[in-house]
């Protein structure tokens, strides 16, 4: 577990290409993915953002290849970096692999959205913990209990032997969720995916889990790749982002950048669609024209375009904009940029 | 959880009391009592009952009686002697009759509980996960079936089929050089061998119920947030599906068993008469056709409350299986 | 941030046009039985149970009609007589083929050994058939018009036609299972209407009032679902008195089968009541000062109804078996009533099977009609939540 070389930004952990997951319904087919490209530097946090129904909670259950039937990865590569020349293609793997079963749990870790129905309620903590701690390590039953009980108290679980033996719902949601991050780095990830960990928990509870996770990458090291539709929660802990939109990503960049230099409307439109402290828009908050399209009817051309303030008429409706990069770590998937950077 | 079993037997003991009426009522129900017909029969026979005797049953029953003192004295025998009253067809006490074959009527009815449970725990857990395949289609056309056939025309069907291609019946539960030798390990295997029979043939609309119910509840808990996250933890897809989401859609499955089992019982007694076995039915259709009221009453009441604490044995096993039940 | 501003370019946001907007309106002015009903249609597999369920009943109605022969004629000649089978094309002396639907009549010999008489079809009793034909006696359609035609029959009723063969007093099996029709479904009706009854008052009230009153009628129901029902029903309808006739001994077996009955149905209707008087129109009609039995009348009885007609269509094929196994065993109807159990009673022997298998024919309308009902009940209950999905 120690010979990971947790080195500099620009060592690539994960590297997403070209990855589409379609769900094939009665009602025709939903491109909930529709060719995604990002990659997750080796121990940063990376946020996912965008509105509901934008295939960013998709995109992470691809990563470990939990999206369920009818949806299905149809092409793409996630290609997990484990060090050195260790190398492996998430996408190409059986789904009922031992190898993919050897990176779930083990290499990547994930957290949910609903701390209060992601445990079995028939189990103890104790033992859904051990669970996973002894299906990657090669530990007894004892060591895998001293392990699990080692890891409550990092998440800062207070009596973590009492409640080793405790069943989730005797628990709050909070003490879950705690008790969820801590299952999942017990076999100490390269990266912890973590869809949308907060939008169930209260104000109060929501700020000591983030502030939980941020102590515990300092402490473990790991990538966190966070998938939120809270862009507040983005500024606090992120040091990238990726906006997406109807299954493709719009705009990378690294935090700053997209706070202070968005370069798509729709970045745009979503800086200017939350409350922020020092920008008094006149006191109002503009909200984004519209509603997110049927997923049956995508529009043509630039998936944007119907809802877009810089439209460019002839051109978006049509076009379907190519990425453009405006600097090494800043891309834009927008006809704006495509005209000006040739 | 103690509390929790204190709390279900009291409960029982109302619906014990329910029955103990509905029964009483049963055997009051028809004109004249016991007795009339008792020494009807014997004069018919050209024998006569001595006045003494007469007098003697007359006080042991109370009869003559007002109803709720007949009843308080036909609890009291039960209770506290083991006396049911008399069959004046057998002209035996009604407890030399039964025991026998209510035994067999709950061997017959848990060993059906258990094909009932296995079967459809996997064609069931086979169904839910393999959706709208061909496998989990014929499991659901067969459960159909299985609810519309009711099991006496299963049983006259397994009767003349095996009448017609092997020339044999296959009523009974014992062969014949078996029927009245003392218990053995060879009468014991006889007796298994016939025994699933009438187990496959009451077990088939248990089994299709539970199937279904199986299915719909599991189908309910594949896609629950604990089942994605046990995944996510790299548990394999086997043990997960029966680690997880199966051991959640047992419980309402053997909260069933509050139904199945009257449903069994009730499935048990006619089967048996078709087949002929020596359990419950046959004994207690003749009873009641002939009018023996006290032999006919006794076995609908202890089937009855056989079946009231099955029920309860059952709910104390899920409260058991359940930690939501346990820790409450 | 770009502050383009908005009212710059509207023709940049065209409507939000799907092609389903029309049918989304049509869908949100529709009734709940046009909503129920276009759910319906879409289930197959209940579209044609329902046909399948109503033909029965049909049957039931006109079986006078339908059947060939009166319901209790008998011919001491004919007993177990095998089944005939329908022959289409007669062929004449000269060799000559002409469509002539008919059946053979028979020739009877007695089997020494078993002392049994064995029934061999005799080509030279030609049997011709027809449609409309008239019958023996004549009879009421519906009760009230006289009349003397059968749908279809021999053309001189006072031949043999055995077309699903005799029991053991000679009589036509397929004439009295069509005359079983009428016992067997209605019996099914009738005791799902008392039980109904029972159901919707002791379920209403205790769904209405709650407390200690619906905790009586809870244990009640716990009590008689608790009961294994074959034992109870035998117990009742044997201690009924002999000399009962057949109409009284008809109804009293319906009310004892709605002893049981009456409970699965008093928790659908309390279950639902319970859950409706949460829901907000029912709040907003008792903010509006509409009366208590207003709002139960007005508001949440049609919003119960199409669950409570679910639920009775899916009880009816337990009173079926229910009343089939009852006479199956003696115990129910009996003779000179015929139902399809009455029927199957014959055939609880196994040497009675062996030498009239046919008898078992009377298997195959309990199982058609109680699957037929099932599938009608399931798609009446999928199609009850107009809004689920």
């Amino acid at each position: 577990m120690s010979n990971k070389t947790h080195g500099a930004s620009t060592d690539i952990l994960l590297d997403i290409r070209g990855l589409k997951t379609y769900f094939h319904l009665d009602e025709g087919t939903v491109r909930a993915v529709d060719g995604v490209d990002f990659t997750v530097p080796r121990g940063t946090t990376i946020g996912i953002v965008g509105e509901s129904g934008c295939g960013k909670s998709v995109t992470a259950f691809s990563i470990l290849q939990l999206v369920e039937k009818p949806g299905r990865i149809e092409e793409g590569s996630i290609v997990l970096n484990t060090g050195g020349q260790n190398r492996v293609d998430i996408a190409a793997l059986d789904h009922d692999s031992e190898e993919l079963r050897q990176i779930r749990g083990k290499d990547i870790g994930m957290i949910f959205q609903e701390p209060m129905t992601s445990l079995s309620m028939m189990y103890t903590v104790g033992f859904q913990m051990t669970e996973a701690i002894r299906l990657h390590m090669d530990v007894e039953k004892d060591e895998a209990r001293d392990r699990a009980i080692e890891m409550l108290q990092a998440v800062g679980i207070p009596r973590p032997e009492q409640r080793f033996d405790a069943y989730p719902f005797e628990l709050s949601g909070g003490m879950r969720q705690r008790v969820m991050i801590a299952m999942a780095l017990s076999c100490d990830p390269m990266l912890l995916i973590a869809d949308e960990p907060t939008t169930a928990l209260d104000v109060t509870t929501q700020a000591q889990i983030l502030e939980l996770m941020q102590q515990l990458q300092e402490e473990f090291g790991m990538a966190i790749m966070l998938i939120t539709h809270d862009l507040g929660v983005v500024a606090e802990m992120c040091s990238e982002v990726v906006v997406m939109y109807l299954g493709e990503v719009v705009e990378q960049a690294d935090v700053d950048t997209i706070f202070h230099n968005p370069q798509h409307p729709y970045t745009q439109a979503l800086l200017e669609s939350i409350p922020r402290l020092g920008h008094s828009h006149e006191g109002r908050l503009n909200p984004i024209l519209g509603s997110v399209p049927d997923p049956y009817h995508r529009p043509s051309g630039c998936p944007f375009h119907p809802r877009c303030t810089q439209i460019i008429t002839g051109r978006c409706e049509t076009v379907h904009p190519d990425i453009s990069r405006l600097d090494p770590r800043h891309t834009v998937r927008c006809l704006l940029h495509e005209e000006s950077h040739g | 959880m103690i509390q929790y079993i204190l709390h279900r037997v009291l409960l029982m003991i109302p619906t014990v009391f329910g029955i103990s009426i509905l029964c009483f009522g049963i055997i009051q129900l028809p004109p004249g009592d016991f007795l009339t017909f008792y020494v009807a029969e014997l004069s018919a026979q050209g024998e006569s009952v001595p006045e003494a005797q007469i007098a003697q049953l007359e006080r042991q029953y109370g009869l003559g009686r007002p109803w709720y003192v007949q009843y308080f004295l036909w609890m009291k025998n039960i209770i506290t002697k083991g006396d049911f009253g008399r069959s004046f067809t057998w002209n035996k006490p009604v407890s030399d009759l039964i025991w026998d074959r209510i035994a067999f009527t709950m061997l017959i009815t848990l060993l059906t509980v258990v094909f009932v449970w296995i079967v459809a725990l996997f064609i069931g857990k086979y169904a839910a996960t393999h959706q709208y395949s061909l496998g989990d289609y014929i499991a659901t056309f067969f459960g159909f079936i299985g609810l519309a056939v009711p099991n006496f025309l299963l049983a006259l069907l397994l009767l003349y089929y095996s009448l017609k291609l092997f020339g044999l019946s296959p009523a009974g539960l014992f062969s014949p050089e078996y029927q009245d030798a003392p218990w053995s390990v060879g009468k014991w295997i006889d007796l298994l061998a016939h025994l699933w029979i009438p187990i496959v043939i009451l077990g088939t609309a248990g089994t299709a119920g539970a199937i279904r119910i199986l299915r719909a509840n599991l189908l309910d808990e594949l896609h629950k947030p604990y089942v994605i996250t046990a995944r996510a933890k790299g548990v394999p897809e086997r043990t997960l599906i029966w680690r997880y989401p199966v051991r959640v859609a047992l419980n309402p499955f053997i909260s069933t068993v509050g139904w199945t089992l009257p449903e069994l019982v009730s499935g048990s007694i006619i089967v048996s008469v078709v087949l002929n076995l020596p359990t419950t039915g046959p004994l207690l259709l003749g009873a009641l056709l002939q009018q023996d009221m006290f032999l006919a009453g006794s076995f609908i009441l202890l089937v009855s409350i056989l079946t009231v604490i099955g029920t309860l044995i059952s709910d104390v096993l899920l409260a058991w299986l359940d930690p939501r039940i346990r820790f409450s | 941030m770009t502050a383009t501003p908005r009212a710059a370019t509207p023709s940049a946001l065209p409507p939000v046009e799907t092609p389903e907007s029309q049918e989304d309106m049509r869908l949100l002015v529709a009734g709940q039985w046009q909503l129920m009903w276009w759910r319906f249609r879409k289930h197959k597999v209940a579209m044609v149970a329902t046909a399948v369920s109503l033909l029965i009943y049909f049957v039931a109605i006109f079986a006078e009609f339908l059947a060939p022969l009166p319901r209790d004629h008998y011919a001491a000649d004919y007993t177990f007589a095998p089944p005939q089978r329908i022959k289409l094309i007669l062929e004449d002396e000269f060799g000559n083929r002409e469509f002539h639907p008919h059946v053979l009549g028979y020739t009877v010999e007695i089997e020494a050994a078993a002392l049994r008489r064995v029934f061999k079809p005799d080509p030279e009793q030609v049997i011709e058939l027809g449609f409309f034909v008239d019958g023996l006696e004549e009879y009421r359609v519906l009760g009230i018009f006289p009349s003397r035609k059968h749908f279809f029959g021999p053309k001189d009723p006072t031949q043999p036609f055995y077309l699903f063969g005799a029991d053991k007093l000679g009589q036509d099996l397929y004439s009295r299972l069509i005359f079983g029709t009428r016992i067997s479904m209605t019996i099914g009706l009738v005791g799902v209407a008392l039980s109904l009854i029972f159901g919707i008052l002791l379920g209403g009230v205790s769904g209405l009032f709650g407390g200690t009153v619906d905790n009586i009628i809870q244990r009640t129901i716990e009590f008689f679902r608790a009961v294994p029902s074959i034992p109870l029903w035998m117990g009742l309808s044997a201690a009924l008195p002999d000399d009962w006739d057949a109409i009284k001994r008809y109804f009293a077996i319906t009310v004892i089968l709605s002893i049981l009955g009456w409970t699965g149905l008093a928790r659908v209707v309390r279950g639902r009541f319970l859950s409706l008087r949460e829901e907000d129109f029912v709040m907003s009609a008792r903010l509006d000062g509409v009366a208590e039995l207003g709002i139960i009348l007005r508001y949440m009885l049609p919003s119960f109804l199409s669950h409570i007609i679910a639920s009775v269509t899916l009880s009816i094929p337990g009173m079926i078996l229910a009343e089939t196994s009852l006479s199956f065993l003696g115990l129910g109807l009996r003779p000179p009533v015929v139902s399809w159990g009455v029927l199957l009673k014959d055939a609880q022997r196994v040497q009675v099977l062996a030498t009239a298998p046919w008898l078992l024919i009377a298997a195959v309308p309990v199982i058609v009609s109680v699957l037929a009902l099932n599938y009608v009940g399931d798609g009446l209950r999928d199609a009850a939540d107009p809004y689920s999905r």
